[in-house]
């Protein structure tokens, strides 16, 4: 049984695997059971109402949430608690984990006390243990690729909303990630900075990152999304692939697609 | 209505009286003894600065207690509740004298005068860091975690540097109180301004001119703390505000822009703009 889902995963070259994955926070169960499995390359969409367990199924991926019960798999090792009844797996560290995942969030969250560049020097550093000189050289390279480079030794507080996005993005993909996770990362942008930080993450796609979004854009995820995912409540209601917003065909989804368009 | 005053009413006769029933002031005496008072306000600084650094280190792991698990933070609050509320004369008394009668060891006065600020100070240190720390958002440190940083190096590098922006205005208010408590140091006997004044007080009965002198000293320092703390704000700041903090960053300026041409004339135009 284990060995042939170990198969399945290597000829699907599966990433990312939750399965049964429940959180509790105090008595509040959010999420009730969440599967999902993220192929290499393939760009996962994930939508839903506010409060549906979007965020916390993204975060259980990198755990920085832990999962209460269920199974959080990356390239076949086992990170979560698994599933209650099956023998203990084999169990990979967090930190492990987190150095092969890059992670993007609403609020950028970029340190405030550094200037752009030393935001991707620091990681560069503490977890790829480079030398000042080589980090500073990639961090470099990286605002390059956002088209931020003149900004490199401004503050955060001296950039717009989508500048430090971008940063943010620049600063996660500096650490060559295999899995890039984006939590709604322009749901905090002024509408006229959203094209830049798309246009960003839809270059990336392009170029064959393995991506998992929240997202409200609905025109992003119909050009991107390989596999799309509909969440309420802590349940994923409806699933699909690139025809999916066209086809979907339960009634939340119908509803909750006419509410965002 | 310009008319000039009476000169009965305060004119000589009031420098007559005044003249004949006050002493002498004798303010040159602040200059012959400007060595004294010299290293009465070192020996000052020196005791507070020890405390300092030991004060804000105890302050510091006395927070991280304080946020922590249950029985350290019982410990920590504990700890808090007691030491800020001991003055620091009762602190080095019983450092100074009680230790000693205690245990049989003897502190030297300058050990002692540490000592009893740490005691005190760290206290206060570790409520500041507490709420510094506390008033970060959550998400600085999860970006840390999601970048793949251990919690200490996440703590060191993201979170401190932070939270001490945050608490420095605090830490300088309170290290010129810690300058001022070292007054007291005196009881002891330790050789710092109030025991240099009395020193002096009591062989030349001068205790005006020499008071005051003492006065004048704890206000400068209380001054030249302030610039010192002020211009340390400036060079924390982003973007860095003021002329001596941007000299004191220029060199970090200098070596970005360096690194910003370097890397225009590697790769020219094609993905500046995206
Ligand atoms: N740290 C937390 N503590 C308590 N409740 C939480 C926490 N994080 C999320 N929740 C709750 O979990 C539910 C799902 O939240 P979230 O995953 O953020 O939803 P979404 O991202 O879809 O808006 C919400 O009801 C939210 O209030
Ligand atoms: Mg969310």
């Amino acid at each position: 049984m284990d060995a042939r889902q170990g198969a399945d995963a290597m000829a699907r070259d599966t990433m990312v695997e939750l399965h049964g994955v429940r959180k509790t926070f105090g008595t509040n169960e959010v999420l009730h059971g969440i599967d999902l499995t993220v192929s290499r390359g393939e760009h996962v969409v994930l939508f839903g109402p506010s409060g549906s367990g979007k965020s916390t199924v993204l975060r259980s991926i990198n755990l920085l949430e832990v999962p209460t019960s269920g199974s959080v798999k990356f390239k076949g090792v086992e990170y979560g608690p698994g599933i209650e009844g099956t023998p203990k797996p084999q169990r990979g560290s967090a930190l492990d984990l987190r150095r092969s995942i890059g992670m993007v969030f609403q609020q950028f969250n970029l340190f405030p006390h550094l200037t752009a560049l030393h935001n991707i020097v620091l990681p560069l550093r503490s977890v790829r243990k480079l030398s000042r000189k080589d980090a500073e050289e990639k961090a470099a390279e990286s605002l390059r690729d956002v088209g931020l480079l003149k900004w490199a030794g401004s503050f955060p507080a001296q950039m717009s909303g989508g500048q430090q996005q971008r940063v943010a993005i620049a600063r996660a993909l500096s650490l060559d990630p295999e899995v890039m996770l984006f939590d709604e990362p322009t749901s905090a942008l002024d509408p006229e900075l959203v094209g830049e930080v798309l246009a960003v993450m839809r270059r990336l796609a392009v170029g064959g990152m393995t991506m998992v979004v929240v997202t409200h854009e609905l025109g992003f995820a119909r050009e991107v999304g390989d596999h799309n995912v509909f969440m309420e409540e802590g349940l994923v209601v409806e699933t699909g692939g690139k025809s999916f917003f066209d086809e979907c065909s339960h009634p939340r989804t119908r509803a909750f697609m006419g509410s965002v368009l | 209505m310009f008319a000039s005053p009476d000169p009965s009413i305060y004119g000589v006769g009031a420098v007559k009286s005044l003249s004949v029933s006050a002493v002498t002031y004798d303010w040159g005496l602040v200059w012959e003894n400007r060595d004294l008072f010299w290293w009465g306000t070192v020996l000052a600084l020196q005791v507070s600065i020890v405390a300092l650094i030991l004060s804000l280190s105890f302050g510091l792991v006395l927070a991280l207690g304080r946020m922590g698990r249950k029985p350290v933070t019982f410990f920590a609050a504990a700890y808090i509740n007691i030491f800020r509320g001991i003055p620091a004369l009762v602190s080095v008394i019983w450092v100074y004298f009680g230790w000693s009668l205690l245990t049989g060891y003897n502190f030297t006065p300058f050990q002692a005068g540490v000592i009893a600020l740490t005691l005190l100070y760290s206290a206060f240190f570790a409520e500041i860091f507490r709420s510094a720390l506390m008033a970060l958002p959550p998400g600085q440190s999860e970006a840390g975690l999601a970048l793949g940083m251990s919690r200490p190096k996440v703590f060191f590098f993201i979170k401190l540097p932070q939270a001490t922006k945050i608490a420095l205005p605090n830490i300088g208010n309170m290290y010129i109180g810690m300058v001022k408590d070292t007054s007291v140091f005196t009881v002891i006997g330790l050789v710092e301004i109030v025991r240099v004044t009395q020193n002096i007080n009591s062989i030349t009965f001068q205790p005006f001119v020499l008071f005051t002198t003492a006065a004048i000293i704890y206000v400068f320092l209380a001054f030249g703390l302030d610039f010192i703390f002020r211009t340390l704000e400036k060079v924390l700041s982003t973007p860095t505000k003021g002329l001596i903090a941007l000299t004191i960053t220029s060199r970090r300026t200098a070596r970005i822009n360096s690194l910003i041409h370097s890397k225009e004339v590697a790769l020219p135009v094609s993905s500046e703009k995206n």
